[in-house]
Order: structure tokens, then C-alpha cells, then sequence
């Protein structure tokens, strides 16, 4: 089970020696190397693993710069880590990697509310930082479904969406200021509190680039206001294609609502039995519809919406009457990949992105796909902006189901850059997805990002083998070896 | 030096690529020049290949390129080191793909932002972007510059809506980043690395954007002009208005002598060395304003007028409501046509700078004989400063340089103050770009991964 590195170690010192170094800066109880430890570190909540060598827990900026110089120096691979809640692999030690978790460096250093800004440390729990600004009135918009435990620092690595990123967009236009760790160590800045500074915008270059430029160690965020007013409706529908045609009728209407999500009959119906949020059973397709910002506002779009719904055979549409109701609401959607969980001993959450228009094919599409492989998959999307989540269920004691349930995803995949879309709307490629590349980038892109990438990590000593193609080319429409061997065996947590 | 150096064997060479008729020399040229220093010879490619076999063939030879969309922006940077080819975008100028259910985009670099806006216009849709000159502006020059105007106050900037770009690196690679869609986090996002690069990383051939609906059914759209007494007054009140739940679509500051240049009938010009304010020196006449614009129902537009109160002076409708906001985006040209000495800087600081910002920036302006405009996106902290020489006075280098260098070491570290015009003679005695927090090493890095040999705006950007 353990994966030992593949990579010679090209530096003159040995393992231990860089152990005890690593113990001598950050502390000997912020550095785990024995295997009972280190298997917590081999998962994220995509259904890849990797095996780390160590794990360290620096507490300041001083100690990642001083591991990353050892490090660096001796030729040991490194990946951040935040809580581990990435679909994409990006958080998984490959080559036996050393993981620098950020769980210490878990402070807000500074709420500027006049500003509309906070400082924060990588480690910094989503949730919290939205929970400690909220008396100023003021919120961080980006809200991955895991964000009770996801960290800012792992928001950045990802550019992470969520449900409201409709409206806000994502984690990359809340960010204005980066300090990071290079990897030889040296600790820089990117931006800073005022947005539009002078020279190259390296900050929303950072953003999203996976680990794989650079350690930010201290990130200046927006903060937004928090909208005075909020409606969330329920549009109930007897037919998912009922539900897709309004996605794009609300779009013609010139609104554009803070969140704009779909949950299929199968997925709402595993969604009731785990959180009662008193979603109907016999539906085919609901609508989540949330608006946000002035009172008077609201309730004309909320009116609108309605009777947009309702054009579109809508058999129902519920309003949430109090916040309780609103957050019931939510539950059932945030913890709808983990409700799958109950019924399916293992899934595989897909992030393909097509043209929001395309919706209503795109599920016909899937639903010929699922049929095709004899595979059940479930829809969520965040369907206002075309990200689909497909929730691709399978035994991973079956070989047979397990291939059948990769094939299907990367039809998906194919039918989504074909229409036009992306491979990833919000998960990020990691190792998950690197192999595709290929299929929304030819060499000449990839050759210039490489480029970019060899100026900031020139020895790739961070997060190896992550984002790029190993093999250089584009892939077959099949499931790469190593994705369908590292399949782990237990059943899988949260989705986005 | 150079055989290719030599225009008659260069002009063959481009021609062989793009046309002789593409191919422009002297005595052409002048037109183009950039800080009195006129290109060499110019280019028009007609497809992005072409372009990148323009750029190519520069790099192989190890000649300087700068690519030109519409000049409204090329007075920004540094004086140019050489200028072998200038690129022009002008025939990259077509729709890719656009598909209005989508609300999503393609064009050509060398689109002007008002054909962009005519094409969203027929299917109710537009890109909320009003820099100056939009019939000349291209998107290749606004997303490069990383110009805006007003409406960035409630919608962001080009950053927050250029989903996918293509551009040429210094080698004469096409290569691209993002995509068509409006949500997309696949490989590095080479969008931002582009937006304010002043064409210093790539020329960019191509881009898409999200857009925006035009107009929700049944909204109006009104601005609400606002008077005060003094610049804290404008402030408190901006203040105001970040803390109210109110999302105007534009917040705009006007300083007083600003005031006369946004007006219905251009001033008639006047011989620019002439006597020109029309108050010069004399205290300035009005007030400061706030404009803001805001789109809703009558309901929604009822909640401003209650929550604005007693500062309300007028609420503007129609035309005169549409005209208010062109001449705003126009400011820097009203002020040129009658001063063609004004230093224009743009100036981003936090919103709690502001005040102290603007200050600055009139004492540097008034200690160094020249007087200060602002107009400006003051909820953001971007604004647009214009300095004005005196003409009994005929303004030195020096006046400008000193006054730049007054203004930016009375900021904080986490502010920037970028020269985007001035007079040539007085570039040469300052940096126009000023410092910045990021990494200047790591900047040079990026710049050497794209243009290894240095040929894309030699010169002309920080790095």
C-alpha cells in the first residue's frame, strides 16, 4: 500500500537527516513520519491516494521558507495541504512526497473593515473567516460545499467556486494580495490590499495554479457586504427537462440569481432519506434558486422567478419562509454527494463545464451515457453557469464496474469539450485530470503554461506531476492505469 | 547593424507573410509614432497565424515589436527603446463565436468597443466596460492596458470578466488560456498574466468574455448627481454608500475644477500655450460631486432618493442621463484638447486613502505650479488625476517629475500611481510606472518565460 519515491533523491543528504532537520525547524512534535500517521494524509475526498513520506506542520512563514530551502536543497518533493477536502488529487502526495499541512497557520492577522479586506493565513477555515466578519456586516463570497472545513489557502490553490459564485465569481475575483513562499524559499509578495496595482497581475496568476508555483503563506481577501435580503425558492418539476429550460428562461429574463442549482429525481430522492430537508420524493427535477441584495429588489426578482417557473411547468415553487427553511434547503444540496455515499459504496464526482444553454442536452447526453455503461449517475450542477457534477456511482470491489464507471465519466468529459466547455469548472486538475489536458489544450498551450511553470518551480520540487500531462500528449478516451488502480476501496465524502 | 534592419528587405519579408498592401512605410509612419519615435515600418496580419509568423520571423532576427490597437492607450509607458515592427490588430478585428443564451463572447483583438457593443446590442446584452474612445479602443488595447471607466464601480474590471484569451509569446508561439465558458479552472490562468501587461508578455490575438444582460425588463436607469462642500463631505458620503445595502452601478467622484471638462459642448480649443482654465487659479467655482448611476424599479429608485436625502441636487433621465457618463469617459480628452501639456496619472489606492490620496495629489500639483482634476471611481480607490500646467507659467520637466515623485512618497506602500500620459520631454526624468509591492524578480521571470528575447515593448513596461 505504501507508494516509496519513485524519484532519486538528488540532494546529498538522506531522508532521516532531512527528518530531523525538518524537526529542528518546525518543532518535533510538527513533523509525522511513521506509517500509522502518515496514512491519514493519503486521501482527499476524490477517490485518489498517495502516500507521503512525512508530514510537517509549520506555525510561521520563517519555517516554510527554511523547509522549503532544505527541502529544495536536498531534492525532496513538497505538497501543501489545507484540509484535504479537494476532488482533484491536488493535496495527495505523488513520488512519495513530503506534505506541509497548514492547520497551524490557521489565524485571521487582520480584519479591515473600512477596506472591505482580511488578512489570513493559509489554514483558515472558509466558514470561519465568513463567521468572524459577519459583525462588520461583511462576508468572503466564495462557499465550496465543504466549506466548514475547507482553508482559504486551499480556496486559492483551487480558484474554488461554490452554489453563489454565480453571482460573485470565484475565489480568484476575492483575492487582491498573495505573500508566498517561492521554492527555493525566498518569501515574496504579490499585490497587496489595493486592487490594480502596478505591474503584472501575479496574483490572479497565483490564484489556481495548484500548488504548483508557489506556498502562499498570507492572503488578502474582499470581503463583500452581506446582502440585506435573501429568497430562496424550491422549483419543482416533473421533468429534468423542465427544470433545464428554465435555467436558460431565467437567463433570457436579464436575471441573474445568486445561485442557480439542480438536483435530479434520483439525487433528490438520496438527499430527503439523509436530511429531510422535505424535498418531494416523486419529482424528476428541482430547482434551487436563491436571490440576493436589496430588499425591493429581491422581491421583484423573486415575483419574476416565479412566474418564469411556472411558465416552465413548474408543479410547484416553495419559498423558504424563515432562515431555518433556508438552510434546510441548503443542507439537503451542500451534503447531496455525501447522501449518495448511503446508497453507492463508492462515487465519482464529475466537474465538466458546458455552455449554460446546453444544459438540457448535456442531461440527455448523460442519461445516454449511464444507460450505455450500465452505470447510475446522479446530476447536481450548479446549472447557472453550466457546471455539471455528475455522480458516478460504482462497486470498486468490481473491476468491471469500476472501468464501465471511468469510461462513462470520460464520455462526458469528451461530450463537454466537444459542445465547447472545460474539463474542470471548479475541482481543479490535479492529478485527477492532468492527463486530460490534452483534450482543451494542444502542445503549444500546454508548452507556454510548462514554460510559466519551470519559471517559478524550475526543479518542480512542488507538487510534481500535478496539473501538466506526464505523457506529454493527449489521451485515449479511456481510464488512465493509474487513476482505475488508485482507486481507493471505502466510500468517498463530500462533493462541491 | 541588421541587414533585415533595413526597410526595403523587411518590408519584403512581412509582405511575404501578410501582403504588401498590409505593409506600411514611411512616409506613413509618422502617424504611428510613439513619444516622437515613429516605427520603423508597420504591419496589419489578418489572421492570428499570420501575426504569429510576423512575430516569429521579429524574434529570429531580434526585432523589436510593439503591437497597437486603436492608440488610445499607447502614450502609457516608458520611451521605447527601438520600434523595428509595429503590429497592428486592426484586421483581427471579427466575432468568433457569440452566443447570446450563453452570454458568452469571442472576438478579435482588434475589435473597437463600440462594433463589440453594436453586436451585444442587437440581442440586449453588453460588456460593462466604458473606457475612453470606444470607437477607437480596441479590446486587444483595453484588455493589455487594463483600462475601465465608471461602470467598473458595479460590475469589476476586465479581470473579473475575460473567460479565455489568445495572444502570440515573444517567440512567435500561439498559445492560449481559459476557454469559452464562464466558469473554468483548467490549467494556469493566463488571462490574468495578460490584463495590464501593456502587450510586454504577448500580443493578444483574441478573447472572450462573459456579458451582461443590458437591461432587466422594466428597470429604469437614472443618475443622481450629489453636492458637497468639501472632499470629506464627498467621501462621508461614499462612505455612506459602501455601508448601505444600495448597489448603484456606477460611483463616481468629480473634483471641481474637473467639473468644467464634462460638459455638453467641448470647449472650443484653444492654442494650448494660451491662457486656458476657464477660472484659472481663481477659486474653484463649484463643488464636489458625486454621480451615481443605479438601474431598478420605481420602487428600487425610490429607496436611493430616501436613502441619498439632502445631498441630492439632481436626478438625471434619458439622454442627458446617458451624455452625463460620456463625457466622464471622455475627461481626458476634454482636457487635452484644451491643455496638450496635461500629465494624466492614474491613481489606485484603498477607499480609505482616498481622502488623503486626493489631497496629495493637489499639494504635489499645486507646490509644483500645476493644477489637479480628479475624476474617479472613489468606492474602489481608482481614480483618474489630470495635472494642468498654468500657461502664464510654461511648464519645465521637472515640474512633472517632481510632482509624480511628491504625490507617491506621500502614499502607502499599497498604493500605485502610474503616469499615463505626459509630455515626452519630461518622461525622461521619471519612472512613469512608480513602484509596486510584487515581486519585481518574479515579474522578470514571467517576462523572460514569454519573451525570452526581450522584443515585445522593449523598454516601455516596468520589467
Amino acid at each position: 500500500m505504501l507508494n516509496l519515491p519513485q524519484r532519486p533523491v538528488c540532494g546529498s543528504m538522506n531522508f532521516s537527516s532531512v527528518v530531523k532537520q525538518l524537526k529542528k525547524i518546525a518543532g518535533r512534535d510538527a513533523v509525522l513520519d511513521q506509517v500509522e500517521d502518515l496514512m491519514l494524509y493519503e486521501y482527499d475526498a476524490g477517490i485518489l491516494t498517495g502516500s507521503p513520506r512525512a508530514v510537517v506542520f509549520p506555525e510561521t512563514t520563517e519555517q516554510v521558507s527554511r523547509i522549503m530551502r532544505l527541502l529544495s536543497e536536498s531534492g525532496f518533493p513538497v505538497v501543501p495541504r489545507g484540509a484535504g477536502t479537494g476532488l482533484s488529487g491536488g493535496a495527495i502526495a505523488r513520488e512519495g512526497a513530503i506534505i506541509l499541512a497548514f492547520a497551524r497557520m490557521n489565524k485571521i492577522l487582520e480584519i479591515d473593515a473600512e477596506n472591505h479586506r482580511a488578512v489570513v493565513q493559509p489554514g483558515v477555515v472558509n466558514f470561519d473567516l465568513s463567521a468572524a466578519t459577519k459583525r462588520y456586516g461583511l462576508c468572503f463570497a466564495p462557499d465550496p460545499s465543504s466549506q466548514k472545513a475547507c482553508t482559504i489557502g486551499g480556496n486559492v490553490a483551487e480558484n474554488s467556486g461554490g452554489p453563489h459564485t454565480l453571482a460573485y465569481g470565484v475565489t480568484v475575483n476575492h483575492v487582491t494580495g498573495v505573500e508566498v513562499v517561492l521554492p527555493d524559499g525566498r518569501i515574496v509578495n504579490f499585490g497587496g490590499k489595493t486592487s490594480d496595482l502596478c505591474g503584472y497581475d501575479l496574483t490572479g496568476f497565483f490564484v489556481g495554479s495548484e500548488g504548483t508555483l508557489g506556498i502562499a503563506t498570507k492572503i488578502t481577501v474582499r470581503l463583500m457586504r452581506i446582502p440585506e435580503a435573501t429568497a430562496t425558492l424550491l422549483a419543482i418539476y416533473n421533468t429534468i427537462e423542465d427544470a433545464a429550460n428554465t435555467v436558460a428562461a431565467i437567463t433570457r429574463e436579464g436575471i441573474t440569481p445568486a445561485a442557480l442549482e439542480m438536483m435530479d429525481g434520483w439525487v433528490l430522492r438520496m438527499v430527503e432519506a439523509a436530511t429531510h430537508a422535505g424535498y418531494p420524493l416523486d419529482a424528476g427535477a428541482v430547482l434551487l434558486i436563491e436571490v440576493e441584495g436589496l430588499r425591493e429588489t429581491v422581491e421583484e426578482q423573486a415575483e419574476t422567478i416565479r412566474q418564469v417557473c411556472r411558465k416552465q411547468k413548474a408543479r410547484e415553487v416553495r419559498r423558504a419562509r424563515d432562515e431555518r427553511e433556508r438552510q434546510l434547503l441548503w443542507a439537503g444540496r451542500k451534503n447531496a454527494a455525501g447522501a449518495v455515499g448511503r446508497v453507492s459504496p463508492k462515487y465519482y464526482t464529475q466537474d465538466g463545464v458546458i455552455p449554460r444553454s446546453r444544459v438540457p442536452d448535456a442531461l440527455r447526453y448523460v442519461e445516454s451515457v449511464a444507460k450505455k455503461y450500465s452505470v447510475t449517475i446522479g446530476n447536481i450542477l450548479h446549472a447557472g453557469d453550466g457546471n455539471l457534477h455528475p455522480i458516478i456511482c460504482f462497486d470498486p470491489r468490481d473491476p468491471d464496474h469500476k472501468r464501465r464507471a471511468m469510461q462513462a465519466s470520460d464520455d462526458i468529459i469528451a461530450y463537454c469539450v466537444s459542445v465547447g466547455g472545460s474539463i474542470t469548472g471548479e475541482h481543479g486538475v490535479g492529478m485527477e485530470k492532468n492527463e486530460l489536458m490534452g483534450l482543451s489544450f494542444n502542445e503549444d498551450d500546454l508548452a507556454v503554461m510548462r514554460r510559466l511553470h519551470d519559471a517559478m518551480n524550475p526543479r518542480s520540487i512542488l507538487n510534481p506531476q500535478k496539473l501538466f500531462p506526464t505523457s506529454g500528449g493527449c489521451r485515449e478516451a479511456a481510464a488512465s492505469p493509474e487513476m482505475t488502480e488508485k482507486i481507493v476501496g471505502n466510500s468517498g465524502t463530500r462533493g462541491a | 547593424m541588421n541587414t533585415a534592419l533595413q526597410t526595403g528587405s523587411l518590408a519584403r519579408d512581412l509582405a511575404a507573410i501578410c501582403g504588401a498592401q498590409h505593409v506600411d512605410e514611411d512616409p506613413a509612419l509618422e502617424a504611428f509614432a510613439i513619444d516622437g519615435m515613429a516605427p520603423a515600418i508597420a504591419v496589419s496580419p489578418a489572421t492570428a497565424q499570420e501575426a504569429a509568423q510576423v512575430v516569429a520571423f521579429a524574434a529570429a532576427q531580434n526585432l523589436t515589436i510593439i503591437p497597437a490597437g486603436g492608440f488610445t492607450a499607447m502614450s502609457t509607458g516608458g520611451i521605447p527603446e527601438r520600434i523595428n515592427i509595429l503590429l497592428r490588430t486592426t484586421r483581427l478585428a471579427g466575432v468568433t463565436h457569440y452566443d447570446p443564451a450563453d452570454l458568452t463572447i469571442g472576438v478579435g483583438a482588434g475589435c473597437t468597443l463600440a462594433a463589440l457593443d453594436a453586436v451585444l446590442a442587437e440581442h440586449g446584452q453588453f460588456l460593462p466596460l466604458d473606457p475612453p474612445h470606444p470607437e477607437h479602443a480596441t479590446v486587444g488595447g483595453t484588455l493589455a492596458a487594463a483600462v475601465h471607466g465608471p461602470l467598473k464601480h458595479g460590475y469589476g474590471g476586465m479581470r473579473d470578466f475575460c473567460v479565455g484569451i489568445q495572444f502570440i509569446t515573444g517567440e512567435g508561439k500561439l498559445a492560449k488560456g481559459g476557454g469559452r465558458v464562464v466558469k473554468n479552472v483548467a490549467g494556469y490562468d493566463l488571462m490574468k498574466l495578460m490584463i495590464g501587461s501593456y502587450g510586454s508578455l504577448g500580443v493578444i490575438v483574441e478573447a472572450n468574455f462573459k456579458v451582461f444582460p443590458r437591461q432587466v425588463r422594466g428597470n429604469r436607469v437614472r443618475t443622481f448627481v450629489l453636492e458637497f462642500t468639501s472632499l470629506s463631505g464627498a467621501v462621508h458620503f461614499r462612505n455612506f454608500m459602501r455601508s448601505s445595502h444600495l448597489t448603484p452601478m456606477c460611483l463616481e467622484l468629480v473634483s471641481p475644477r474637473a467639473q468644467e471638462y464634462l460638459t455638453k459642448e467641448a470647449p472650443a480649443p484653444r492654442d494650448p500655450d494660451d491662457y486656458a482654465p476657464a477660472a484659472p487659479g481663481g477659486p474653484p467655482s463649484a463643488r464636489w460631486r458625486i454621480l451615481l448611476r443605479a438601474a431598478g424599479s420605481e420602487t428600487v429608485l425610490g429607496r436611493y432618493r430616501k436613502e441619498m436625502g439632502i445631498n441630492l441636487s439632481a436626478e438625471l433621465s434619458g439622454e442627458e442621463e446617458a451624455n452625463t457618463w460620456k463625457y466622464v469617459s471622455n475627461f481626458e480628452a476634454a482636457i487635452l484638447e484644451r491643455h496638450r501639456n496635461a500629465m494624466f496619472a492614474r491613481m489606485n489606492v484603498s477607499p480609505a486613502e482616498v481622502e488623503a490620496a486626493i489631497g496629495a495629489a493637489e499639494q504635489a500639483g499645486v507646490d509644483n505650479n500645476l493644477l489637479v482634476a480628479v475624476v474617479g471611481r472613489a468606492g474602489l480607490g481608482a481614480l483618474v488625476l489630470a495635472f494642468i500646467p498654468l500657461s502664464v507659467d510654461p511648464p519645465s520637466a521637472m515640474q512633472y517629475a517632481n510632482t509624480i515623485s511628491a504625490l507617491r512618497s506621500a502614499l502607502s506602500q499599497d498604493s500605485a500611481v502610474v503616469v499615463t500620459r505626459c509630455p515626452q520631454e519630461a518622461k525622461w526624468h521619471f519612472n512613469v510606472w512608480g513602484s509596486t509591492p510584487t515581486d519585481l524578480e518574479s515579474m522578470r521571470a514571467v517576462k523572460r518565460a514569454l519573451d525570452p528575447k526581450g522584443i515585445l515593448n522593449r523598454g516601455r513596461f516596468l520589467v
